[in-house]
């Protein structure tokens, strides 16, 4: 086994995927550039992660539902970023639609809304909220057992984790960094996927140490 | 019998309202952007392209969307062009920010798709800089420039005509017809840009 994780990623074809995979801060963390055309079995074959970058058109994703599926069941861990359905093609996923507030922080003062849930997740040894703060386009029922690390007070989670024992870690969130740091837009997207990316590369890590370390025990 | 204008949707559902269900419905056809391929390019007078556009996948359209350019057809691009999908695309600029005014939009040649726009409107929406475009398509030598970003004067909005009568607009920006519902002059440039690919022969 080797000591590095290894994180695939799909690919829609846009300009904004492109940018987000061809930022030299961020190409490192995409061991593996699948086409989102070209997904089946075999691309996603031998990797720890497969992240489904924000703004992949569901309707692709719909037709690989069962892939997801036996991608979380062989205990993988599936990053789904925001405005692709993923209640469209995933169980266990469900999202409450929310108007988009694009203008909140025109006024002075103003709360966004957002609270970290969980300020002791390691994931926020990576970032803050003010990196996981610009807009929502919706948040997602808590499913059981799932963990909230970012949410709305009183209207649900933009972003949390599920960890299925055995059978996989989800982790889904309403925000679209891709979008907004592929168009240039948006300091606090770059600032997330920074954090992001560099957070679930450690986690990876981290879940296949205790492996190695028992195979060492074994020998 | 008229030609209609073909919308390549690459997302879920009918299409934007604008052209699914709104004031264009009778002119547009929305058509899955994978379906390409396979459409009879010639029945349609203008190809629309969004933002969205899957490059990759248009990259291997090439030669099919220069022939119909190059036989009379209209198309519209929008977006960051990433790859060279068409020959007269190079790749994308980001302009380099320093203040507000590099995002400033200026206008260049008129053209009836821009008439009556105040380009505040276009800078600005809601006193927040940026929307229009942050960027350049770089132009291809023979374009005519619409309209431009930053003090640089980076063209944004250009029109190719090529000799067989072709016409070729790219957007370096969201889509073009976003402003549709805006509350100010900038909601004239979608209906002008639809009544100019109406006219054409």
């Amino acid at each position: 086994m080797s000591a590095q994780p290894l994180i695939a990623v799909l690919d829609n074809g846009t300009y904004f995927h492109h940018r987000t995979l061809h930022t030299p801060e961020f190409a490192p963390y995409f061991n593996r550039v699948i086409y989102a055309r070209e997904l089946d079995a075999a691309a996603v074959a031998g990797c720890d992660a497969l992240i489904v970058l924000d703004r992949t058109n569901p309707e692709l994703l719909i037709a690989h539902r069962q892939l997801f599926a036996d991608f979380l069941a062989a205990d993988k861990t599936l990053v789904v970023l925001g405005e692709s359905n993923p209640e469209l093609w995933l169980d266990g996923v469900e999202s409450i639609p929310c108007p988009t507030n694009f203008w909140w922080w025109l006024t002075p003062g103003a709360d966004s809304g957002l609270r970290l849930a969980a300020p002791e997740h390691p994931l926020f040894r990576h970032m803050t909220l003010a990196d996981a703060t610009w807009h929502q386009h919706a948040t997602f029922r808590l499913p059981p057992g799932a963990r909230s690390l970012v949410e709305i007070a009183d209207a649900g989670s933009i972003l949390y984790e599920e960890i299925r024992p055995g059978a996989g870690r989800l982790i889904v969130t309403s925000l679209d960094p891709a979008y907004h740091h592929g168009s240039y837009f948006m300091p606090a997207t770059t600032r997330f996927l920074r954090g992001f990316l560099s957070w679930l590369r450690e986690s990876l890590s981290l879940q296949r140490a205790p492996a190695a370390g028992m195979e060492n025990v074994a020998a | 019998m008229t030609k209609k204008i073909a919308y390549f949707k690459n997302w879920i559902g009918n299409g934007p309202a604008l052209f699914a269900s709104g004031p264009f419905r009778d002119r547009v056809s929305v058509i899955p952007l994978h379906d390409l391929e396979k459409t009879d390019l010639s029945c349609y007078r203008a190809l629309l392209f969004s933002s969205n556009l899957d490059q990759r996948y248009a990259f291997t359209q090439r030669d099919r969307l220069e022939a119909y350019l190059e036989a009379g057809g209209q198309i519209v691009c929008n977006g960051h062009v990433v790859r060279s999908f068409l020959r007269f695309l190079r790749p994308y600029e980001v302009a380099p920010y320093q203040n507000v005014e590099t995002l400033r939009i200026h206008p260049a040649t008129p053209h009836p798709i821009f008439a009556g726009v105040d380009y505040e409107d276009l800078t600005f929406r809601r006193g927040v800089a940026g929307f229009y475009s942050r960027g350049s398509n770089p132009a291809p030598e023979g374009a005519e420039v619409l309209s431009t970003i930053s003090p640089q004067r980076l063209p944004v909005d250009w029109l190719l005509n090529l000799p067989g009568g072709g016409r070729l607009l790219v957007h370096s920006g969201n889509d073009i017809w976003m402003h549709a519902n805006d509350n100010n002059s900038a909601s004239r440039i979608t209906p002008q840009l639809m009544d100019w690919l109406q006219e054409a022969a």
